[in-house]
């Protein structure tokens, strides 16, 4: 027994060593040290110039996200004003009112939205600054890659500053959780920061791309959001010396004021900054802006969801016979000069915004509405109308008259009889008509609610909408955030 | 070399003990072991000399031979049965039959990598027939497990083919799988949706982390061993099919058509209707998209077994529509088990599944869209066309929800083989070394083609596109253990080591083509479609990939049958982890006593046995995303800018990654007591236990000024802790008169408490994104069970403007939410948010009864939770005018002193979404989940037909429910527990009813 018990014995136990064997084998180190799958490790990237491109297309890709063009800045950056109103049918996106009667809460979700936009924009540049400079490429292309990500992050700041004041200001890619958490710093520190970006940006910036680099921050754009910022800090001196610049740069004023808003005239001489949006057939899952299809006709399948949409009051604002009045507002009803009919329909708006309408020709389905739009983010009418506000505050009323007189010239589109030129040399009379041109100018461009702001006039001007002094100015910071930042985040006045 | 010696000098030492067994003097006894009920012979029995070492098992026709002193005592053990004990006294030939155990402590019950009696096992383990599983109306093996054991509660999904959620214990889990691990004859599997309940013999719920403990690597969520059925005896052939259907139950009443212009009217402050009442009932889109829908399967099983050989074959159908038209679901499964005594000493197996499933989808979201469509708008206009809310002064957020079905076109198939091969070699007949090697290949494809199509203003799509995708799992395992049993005059010990790898491989392609044309199905090929510019192929991939390799040991010892102690180590090395952290140790112990077999418990009568265990243990949890440490690049195609005109591709670093992640581990405690009396027929088990989660790894919303892309972060957030108590009690007894009954009751009470988080004091706020209009509505925090509901408490709704101009809310207008300041400071502010509830359920149970009167047999189940709520976040889901339910129509503000308790259609707007109380409701209910008659044909003439046994039944189950929440069910689906509970994912409960036969050949 013994001896058949060994034999036996043996076999299995050579079998046990051999099996043993092969898993000590298995169990090597590079068994267990298995790669990321399908998706690389961040410290491949940064690395090429190639790298430091696709970087830096991707802070232009996100200005164009919904929180960065669709319902957030449609309520805090219009519906506030006394221009627009939410749209749609009366029950439709309810939320919209709060925006509009000044009723708004800091739990509001597109308030939450716009501030989570532009800090996504404010970290894909400062991952571009923190690492381009320590890529080996062209030292050309690489200062105008950093120039451009400092135009972007001050633009996008400017965007936080005007809508929120204080907020965190943030210049670098966090290193550790001890960076998570940042104070608000004063407004003034952000403005300050604004400024330096845009100063950098535009000593390095080209005023003109080549056909393959249109829609690249310029110069220009860089020096245009510096004058809007010195505008809204009433640095005339800044203002008018940015903008003297400007207008030596070669923008000049298109033709015709409706076709501008039109996609065939995108990127065009009037043009100094501009998100660019088109529809992407060749890439799944690539995103297109919906600021065009929040603000289309209701009710056809070209049009969109008809938020956002005129008041009367706007409509009655214009002088008799601007034809911009026709130009920015698309009433029930009409026919449009690309031939499209804008239904009339019981219950639907009854005017919608012309300049975010694209014609039913570029439509197609399975795509946004609209999403051929680009955001006309500032235009040289604007430029115009910078320089002669602060000609006018500095005394120059000659200059102040020749610049608005340009902007109102092309409104004419070549009529006397209507929008006769501004004579006045009031000083104060031609600040409300230069306000005024302002208002009708770029009406629905999502610029009145916070000009009115910056002139100190929100409780005359929407007072009867629900404006709350030192309160309304600005946008509660988010309740969520503030619940993160466990108390180092405060609350605006008059919200709680 | 040091190692080699040590193996000879085991050696020696085992060849001298099998030289002491043969010196004995001994007679040769034969016999046959068959199972006490249906007399089929039962192969594999264990049969062992007792005080000895000497044992054989039964072959495949249940007989045995061996050689053994005259004096004697055989033990004969066998899983799921009583172990019997028989005097040889110079008796020859001995044959048995064995009796099928409920839950008698002398069971043997499967445990990891072995068996035990139930009496030895020192943890807590629940074992439930296969039997039990089958006769039940439910597809996935699982479900049917619902109420039937104490401390694992199953929240089952009412979509056809999908699993439910188990939690085993409360919440072990939070991110990755929080599933428990499913080992089928010795696999590996992160789910079983696959198995047809049929198939399963036995099934083994591992509760207690020393039990779990063997399984490391995956334990933390629990584990269920499952046995498949294997032939025994002559050959047999059983069928069991039944047929049957399924319909909504407590189906949520909407408002009709006239009574939601009234609302909408409301919402707006102005008149969208002006005559509200000429809408009359209006459409009723529930019954649009439901059906009563069918239900039926057949299942055949042939099994049997030779001398040497075992086969069993099984061959499922299964078709089940879902309740939603179209969704149908069909599975074909078919299962092969064989084994093969090669030598004497080497035994050869395989168990191998082979399955096919395919879905008709269903649109997503069809059930939300039903849920909110408007019923003024038609299914149909007269003349046929589809009716279009564009048409109505209602907004943008609703849809006609039958052109979406209609114009739905996607199927989803499954296919799979997996199983294992293995050999057992009997070394010594103490040692056995087994070998398995194991796999998974699955293909999963789903095939959509989105035609063209204009049903609505908003709904058309005039461009084809045909999606294709197909992903391919294949995984593999192979596992080597070697067990050494022995006793040695009072002491029993049993030895176990082990090694194992693991490979899990995941690949999924998906590609698109647009303009593909479709006169046939055999259209559908992506090559059929143009490509150019507006016309592009697109094709997209991800995959995933994990190894392991683990080490594991036990040791099981019993002295004089009194007194147990069992410990067992488990090492298991992941490339999930790294560096350091890339292994985990997790160790277990437990202690028993067996009182009932001390000296001064002889004397007494009324307990047939008694235990005493304590247990304790480590697990972890490797089902989390790989590499959580390391930072990636976000090559998303949203970061496609248009530069020149031309899509330009954009990357860039759009997370954060904490430096480190650690394994997470769970630790468990188990005290416990069991015992049977009153001749068996009583048997009891109570069980005290604690189960913490340390260093648990889940998503937390991080600060969005970051900036990330997804404002989260990923890793070891919180230690948290689920205390409880677990009663069962069991009585089963038959009178002389032929009427037997048997009734058992599982009660279990769960306390789940934070005691750690990585914000230290701060909460973890959570619950958020759309299932609240982006509000964070749950908060985890330390001393409090984890993401409970939190938001402001509602005292009342404002009914005049002259209360609103004399409240906090100046804001606020008629009709909204009065909030209570809670912190008295003069401000309705997020500083007076309160908790408003436990997602967690404290107490869960069931009684499952059975009754047999001669040919008849009653078996009726009750189970339910209670001491939970949920978050009815569907109530403030709204974008603009979606309906309402009737009993928000009947109960709503419309008019000072119409309502202090519900607001006015205004719910979606100023701050009544606000996460608040009245959003919070209970989520207990109790629910018959079965009631089945069966009736058993008598055998004079099944023998006429040549069937064995032949019964027919009829059932129902989920029949009926009894609950207060208002919306479909309170049964709500877990994703995150740190935002579970909460329901916007609407999917309706339903009822089965089904007849069915079962006859055996």
């Amino acid at each position: 027994m013994i001896s058949i018990n060994k034999i036996n014995i043996y076999k299995p136990l050579g079998v046990l060593l051999i099996a043993a064997l092969v898993t000590t084998q298995g169990c090597k180190k590079s068994f267990l040290d298995v790669p990321p799958q399908g998706q690389q490790e961040a410290t491949q990237f940064w690395v090429s110039p190639e790298d430091a491109t696709k970087g830096v297309n991707s802070m232009y890709a996100n200005l164009r996200t919904w929180e960065n063009t669709a319902f957030a800045p449609m309520g805090v950056e219009s519906l506030g004003s006394d221009e627009a109103e939410k749209g749609s049918t009366a029950g439709d996106a309810t939320f919209f009112n709060a925006f509009d009667d000044f009723s708004l809460s800091s739990t509001e979700g597109q308030v939450k939205d716009l501030w989570k936009g532009q800090y996504q924009n404010i970290n894909l540049a400062n991952q571009v600054l923190d690492n381009i400079p320590n890529i080996n490429m062209d030292a050309t292309l690489k200062n105008r890659y950093l120039a451009e990500a400092k135009f972007v992050r001050a633009y996008s700041y400017f965007r936080l500053v005007r809508a929120f004041g204080d907020v965190p200001l943030r210049l670098t890619v966090p290193k550790d959780a001890s960076e998570y958490n940042l104070p608000r710093a004063p407004a003034t520190q952000i403005w300050a920061a604004i400024e330096k970006d845009l100063e950098e940006a535009a000593a390095v910036l080209p005023q003109t791309y080549g056909p393959t680099d249109i829609g690249r921050a310029t110069k220009g754009a860089a020096k245009g959001i510096h004058a809007k910022a010195a505008l809204y800090q009433k640095k005339w001196d800044l203002v008018l010396s940015l903008t003297n610049e400007l207008m030596t740069m070669g923008y000049s004023l298109l033709p015709n004021y409706e076709a501008l808003f039109r996609v065939p005239n995108e990127n065009s001489s009037e043009s100094v900054f501009e998100i660019q949006s088109q529809k992407i057939p060749s890439i799944t899952g690539a995103t297109t802006s919906q600021y065009a299809q929040i603000q289309g006709v209701k009710g056809v399948s070209w049009g969109g969801w008809g938020f956002n949409t005129p008041t009367q009051v706007l409509a009655a604002a214009f002088e008799p016979g601007d034809p911009r009045r026709d130009a920015t507002i698309l009433f029930a009803g009409e026919t449009t000069p690309q031939g499209d009919v804008v239904p009339d329909i019981v219950g639907n708006p009854r005017m919608y915004n012309q300049k975010a309408y694209v014609p039913s020709s570029y439509w197609q389905s399975g795509f946004n509405e609209g999403a051929d739009q680009n955001i006309r983010v500032l235009r040289y009418a604007d430029v115009l109308l910078m320089n002669a506000e602060a000609a006018n505050e500095l005394g120059n009323t000659p200059l102040a008259l020749a610049s608005l007189e340009q902007v109102r010239k092309r409104a004419r589109q070549g009529s006397s009889t209507i929008l006769p030129a501004v004579t006045t040399t009031d000083k104060t009379a031609l600040r409300l008509a230069i306000w005024h041109e302002r208002r009708v100018e770029l009406a629905m461009e999502y610029d009145r609610f916070f000009d009115v702001i910056r002139q100190g006039r929100g409780v005359e001007v929407f007072g009867p909408k629900g404006f709350k002094a030192n309160r309304s100015e600005l946008m509660p910071v988010p309740s969520d955030e503030i619940d993160l930042s466990v108390g180092v985040l405060t609350q605006n006045p008059g919200y709680n | 070399m040091k190692r080699f010696f040590t193996k000879l000098s085991v050696l020696t030492f085992l060849c001298f003990l099998c030289m002491n067994a043969a010196l004995a003097q001994n007679i040769t006894v034969s016999g046959t072991v068959t199972d006490g009920g249906d007399k089929t012979p039962l192969p594999g029995v264990g049969v062992q000399v007792k005080g000895t070492q000497t044992g054989t098992t039964t072959d495949a026709s249940g007989k045995f031979a061996l050689s053994a002193p005259a004096n004697a005592t055989l033990i004969f053990t066998y899983i799921g049965y009583t172990t019997q004990e028989v005097l040889v006294n110079n008796q020859t030939t001995i044959s048995i039959e064995l009796a099928e155990s409920a839950q008698d402590l002398e069971a043997v019950v499967v445990v990891g990598y072995g068996t035990q009696r139930k009496i030895d096992v020192t943890g807590s383990v629940a074992t439930v027939k296969g039997e039990e599983i089958s006769k039940q109306a439910s597809t996935n093996a699982l479900s049917a497990l619902q109420g039937k054991v104490a401390g694992v509660q199953i929240t089952n999904s009412g979509s056809p083919g999908s699993s439910p959620t188990i939690r085993i214990r409360g919440v072990g889990s939070v991110y990755g799988s929080v599933n428990p691990l499913y080992v089928v004859d010795g696999v590996w599997y992160d789910d079983i949706s696959f198995l047809n309940p049929n198939d399963i013999e036995n099934m083994s719920i591992l509760k207690d982390a020393s039990s779990q403990s063997i399984y490391g690597v995956r334990a933390a969520n629990g584990v269920v061993l499952i046995t498949t059925k294997t032939g025994k005896g002559n050959i047999s052939i059983n069928y069991d099919g039944y047929v049957g259907y399924q319909n909504v139950t407590n189906q949520v009443e909407m408002a009709n058509a006239s009574e939601y212009a009234t609302l909408v009217n409301e919402q707006a402050g102005a008149t969208q209707f002006p005559d509200p009442s000429m809408f009359g009932e209006g459409t009723n889109w529930f019954n649009v998209i439901f059906r009563d829908a069918l239900q039926t399967a057949h299942n055949v099983t042939v099994g049997g077994a030779t001398e040497k050989a075992t086969y069993n074959f099984s061959l499922g159908y299964l078709k089940q529509e879902g309740i939603v038209k179209r969704n149908d679901f069909e599975r074909i499964s078919a299962r092969f088990n064989g084994s093969y005594q090669a030598t004497n000493f080497l035994k050869l197996g395989y168990n191998a599944a082979v399955q096919q499933n395919g879905t008709a989808d269903m649109p997503g979201g069809i059930i939300y869209k039903a849920f909110t469509a408007a019923p003024v708008v038609p299914q149909f206009y007269q003349d046929g066309t589809y009716g279009d809310p564009n048409d109505f002064p209602i907004g943008n957020a609703t849809n006609n929800p039958r052109a979406q079905l209609d114009f739905f076109k996607q199927n989803s198939k499954n296919y799979r083989v997996t199983g294992n091969v293995f050999a057992e070699a009997k070394i010594l007949p103490e040692l056995t070394f087994k070998t398995s090697f194991g796999g998974e290949f699955g293909q999963a494809e789903v095939l959509g083609y989105n035609q063209v199509y204009i049903a609505t203003v908003a709904q058309r799509n005039d461009i084809s596109q045909l999606n294709i995708t197909k992903g391919d799992t294949r995984n593999w395992i192979l596992e080597n253990t070697l067990t050494f049993d022995k006793l040695f005059g009072d002491h029993k010990l049993t030895l176990l080591a082990g090694q194992t790898a693991q490979r899990q491989k995941f690949y999924e392609l998906t590609a698109s083509a647009r303009n593909v044309p479709y006169n046939t199905d055999g259209d559908l090929y992506l090559s059929l479609g143009p490509i150019d510019e507006d016309n592009p192929r697109t094709i997209t991939d991800k995959g995933a990939l994990a190894t392991y390799t683990s080490y594991f040991s036990r040791v099981n010892y019993a002295f004089k049958g009194k007194y147990l102690l069992n410990a067992s180590i488990r090492a298991d090395g992941s490339s999930k982890f790294s560096g350091d952290q890339r292994w985990g140790y997790f160790p277990a112990i437990g202690a028993g006593w067996v009182i009932s077999e001390e000296g001064f418990m002889k004397d007494q009568t009324t307990l047939n046995s008694l235990k005493l265990k304590a247990s304790w243990g480590k697990v972890g949890n490797a089902g989390v995303p790989a590499n959580l440490s390391t930072l990636l690049i976000n090559q998303g195609p949203k970061f496609t800018a248009i530069i020149g005109g031309q899509p330009q591709p954009g990357a860039n670093i759009t997370s954060i990654v904490p430096p480190l992640t650690y394994w997470e581990r769970g630790v468990g405690t188990d005290i416990g007591l069991e015992g049977t009396a009153l001749d068996n027929k009583l048997n009891f088990e109570l069980d005290v236990y604690e189960k913490r989660t340390e260093q648990g790894i889940f998503r937390i919303p991080v600060l969005t000024s970051i900036g990330l892309d997804d404002a989260v972060i990923i890793g070891n957030q919180a230690t948290y802790r689920n205390r409880g108590i677990e009663v069962s009690v069991g009585y089963g007894d038959k009178s002389e008169s032929g009427f037997g009954y048997n009734i058992s009751g599982n009660f279990s009470l769960n306390n789940n408490k934070v005691t750690e988080t990585v914000t230290g004091g701060n909460p973890i706020y959570s619950g958020g994104a759309s299932s609240t209009g982006g509000q964070l509505s749950t908060r985890t925090i330390v001393g409090q069970p984890i993401g409970q509901f939190f938001g402001l408490q509602v005292a009342g709704i404002f009914q005049t403007p002259e209360e609103i101009a004399a409240s906090l809310q100046k804001a606020a207008k008629p009709g909204d939410f009065r909030y209570v300041d809670t912190n008295n400071d003069g401000a309705i502010d997020a500083k007076d948010r309160v908790v408003l509830g436990n997602p967690n359920p404290k107490y869960t149970f069931g009684l499952n009864t059975g009754f047999s009167y001669k040919n008849f047999d009653l078996a009726v189940d009750v189970q339910g939770v209670a001491g939970v709520q949920v978050y009815n976040a569907n109530k403030g889901l709204r974008f603009g005018s979606e309906n309402f339910s009737k009993d928000f129509y009947d109960n709503r503000w419309h008019g000072a002193g119409t309502s202090d308790s519900y607001p006015s259609a205004n719910i979606g707007g100023g701050d009544n979404y606000k996460p608040n109380s009245w959003y919070v409701e209970d989520g207990s209910y109790l629910r018959i989940r079965n009631i089945q008659l069966g009736y058993t044909l008598n055998n004079a003439l099944l023998t006429k037909w040549g069937a064995q046994r032949l019964r027919v039944f009829a059932d129902a189950q989920n029949a009926f429910n009894f609950f207060k929440y208002k919306g479909f069910t309170p049964e709500i689906t877990n994703t995150s527990p740190i935002e579970s509970g909460i329901d916007n994912g609407i999917y309706p409960l339903s009822a089965t009813y089904r007849i069915g036969l079962n006859v055996s050949f």
